[in-house]
């Protein structure tokens, strides 16, 4: 089973399933392994579609990410529900097959400040008031691969002609706003029904 | 090691490979018998890992890939695409302890490139080294129980 | 009173050198380097866990200094603790009488011996310069709690003129002043060119005024370090390493073992006093 955006999805969940069953057969155990893809694993609506055919099963592995394993689980409380992902982060499609994580989820956007580059998502110190001084060329120094947030944030306001931005010493962030009272949740009463 | 009865190889391969239209692709398949198992594709690039997968999985002893040379490929990158997907797929099945040489990636030479019933005898050859595969040697023994309601 | 700001509100040259605490549980090792420093330095910096390796506290074995004899600055990352605990120790460091405190980032902990370990950064070094001096200066905590008495601290910042992009350094320095800082130690100075320019920068902007900056030195044992620091990035600057088969550096002067900041290269300390 499996969901999301990747849009290969049907053929890895196929790849998937048909590698645990060889490595069953491998390890002489009788298990059946089957497939199905849902559209959304965390919204109910699509996880409902799982009602008419789950009853035989013993487990399910969700190749959701960790929301949709979690939903799963919810829906199906009497059934073990193994993740079969680490779902890793929030992050941007840059080309086929690949990913980058630009967003923490901080619930405090300060995007606007830093010409639209995350600092804490994308400096390895998570600082506000950067560069460290491991900048060296514009890389990172934790990881030469990376660019370093702040040399990008610096160009970039430098294009805008916004480089003040830069002169205050921007507060420490507010993490309240993302664990301060343990899950968050979003309420939007007009569109509640 | 001998095997009582040969290994069967599933062969997956580009159109553009030399000497395998249609009539050469019946003459190998009555050559090998049910040994060696062709699936034409119209590019390397359509190859998807399940399709080996699903090959080792059901018949295939070992599953291999022809491309076109490198450099060569209709559709410009199918050929190159084919082989990450090859590789792939051969981390995987190690993961789950099956050798990865049952997976195999075959690309034509661009100077001398040869026909597809040479390259079978090849790939038979090489597929000769292996042991019957412990996926398949399962398939044979009786179920424990019924199968469930297929989805 | 901190004798490191007596000594530099009194426009003198001060020389600080760098005590790295064990990494065990020993006191002897704090009370030898105490030994060794003992009337040649004005204050003596105590690392925290410097490359994210796992020593002893900083803040314990600056209390061992300071039984010795010394004057400890405390050097505090925020890599591994959060407001709260920063706090808490910033408090816990000025009831025991340790009268500096120089805040910093720390090495990433991918450097060191804990990789898997979790990076706090809840402040940065910057905010946590200004929580210190609001806690001094206004005798509140973050948030606005009075304290009942407030730290007697003299607060220090890193500065590294060798990083990148070399235009914004100043303006870090200034943010770093401005945020609280009384004294700047910078990274160990191999370009002199380029430290000039930054100071110069400093100056232009009319920072030198407004704080103490104090140029770090450190003589290289050769070729131990030398190529260890290239690898590693350590002292960005750090002139490319010229593998000589006697050991001398890039001067052709025969590099020493690393004791002190100042100690062993005299003509780089005048020229940076000169200043």
């Amino acid at each position: 089973m499996c969901s999301g955006v990747c849009r290969r999805r049907r053929k890895e969940t196929a790849t998937l399933a048909s590698a645990l069953r060889m490595a069953a057969r491998m390890d002489n155990s009788d298990v059946q392994i089957d497939e199905k893809t849902i559209d959304r694993q965390c919204v109910m609506e699509f996880v409902i579609q799982l009602d008419e055919m789950i009853e035989p099963y013993d487990a399910v592995l969700s190749l959701g990410c960790g929301a949709g394993v979690q939903a799963v689980a919810e829906m199906y409380p009497e059934l073990p529900i193994i993740p079969g992902l680490n779902t890793e982060f929030l992050g941007e499609t840059k080309a086929q097959g690949h990913w980058a994580e630009t967003c923490v989820g901080c619930g405090d956007c300060m995007l606007y400040y830093f010409g639209g580059i995350c600092p804490l998502t994308r400096c390895a110190k998570q600082i506000q008031n950067g560069p460290c001084g491991g900048s060296i060329e514009g890389r990172c120094e934790v990881n030469p691969d990376t660019p370093c947030a702040w040399q990008m944030i610096i160009d970039r306001l430098t294009t805008f002609d916004a480089l003040d931005r830069l002169e205050r010493v921007y507060p420490p962030k507010d993490w309240s706003k993302k664990q301060g009272g343990g899950p968050r949740k979003i309420i939007r009463a007009d569109q509640q029904r | 090691m001998t095997h009582s009865s040969p290994l069967t190889i599933a062969l997956f391969y580009c159109r553009n490979v030399p000497g395998s239209g249609e009539a050469q692709r019946q003459a190998i398949e009555v050559a090998h018998g049910r040994t060696v198992r062709l699936f034409p594709l119209p590019c390397s690039g359509r190859l998807d890992m399940v399709h080996l997968m699903r090959a080792l999985e059901e018949f295939a002893d070992a599953a291999y890939l022809i491309t076109c040379p490198e450099g060569t490929c209709r559709y410009f990158e199918g050929n190159t695409r084919a082989k990450k997907r090859v590789e792939r797929t051969r981390a995987l099945i190690e993961s789950i302890g099956l050798e990865g040489e049952r997976v195999g990636i075959v690309m034509e030479s661009k100077e001398n490139p040869k026909p597809l019933s040479k390259l079978v005898d090849e790939l038979k050859t090489a597929a000769s080294a292996l042991n019957p595969s412990p996926v398949l040697q399962w398939a044979e023994k009786p179920r424990g129980r019924e199968r469930r309601n297929s989805l | 009173m901190s004798h490191l700001r007596q000594i530099l509100e009194q426009g003198e040259f001060a020389v600080t050198a760098e005590c790295g605490p064990p990494k065990g549980a020993e006191p002897d090792v704090i009370f030898k380097k105490a030994d060794i420093l003992r009337g040649t330095v004005d204050a003596v910096n105590v690392t925290d866990n410097q490359t994210a390796i796992v020593r002893m506290s900083s803040l314990a074995a600056c209390s061992l200094l300071k039984s010795a004899g010394l004057e400890p600055v405390l050097q505090m990352v925020v890599r591994d603790r959060n407001r709260i605990a920063l706090q808490s120790d910033v408090l816990g460091a000025s009831a025991i009488g340790i009268r500096n405190l120089l805040c910093l980032s720390g090495d990433h902990q991918s450097f060191g011996n804990q990789p898997q370990g979790l990076g706090v950064f809840d402040l940065d070094s910057i905010q946590f310069i200004e929580t210190v001096r609001k806690m001094r200066d206004e005798g509140t905590l973050m948030g606005g709690d009075p304290l009942s008495a407030p730290p007697d601290i003299f607060i220090g910042a890193a500065a590294n003129p060798f990083a990148d992009p070399l235009t914004f350094r100043a303006t870090r320095l200034a943010k770093k002043i401005n945020a609280g800082a009384d004294f700047i130690q910078t990274q160990c100075i191999y370009n002199l060119e380029r430290f000039e320019s930054w100071l110069s920068m400093a100056a232009d902007r009319g920072l030198t005024e407004k704080a103490h900056i104090l140029g770090g030195v450190t003589p290289l044992e050769v070729p131990r370090y030398g190529p260890v620091y290239e690898k590693q990035g350590v002292g960005n600057g750090y002139p490319r390493w010229d593998h000589q088969a006697d050991g001398r550096g890039p001067q052709g002067e025969t590099a020493r073992r690393r004791d002190s900041h100042l100690r062993g290269n005299h003509s780089a300390a005048e020229r940076i006093a000169r200043r």
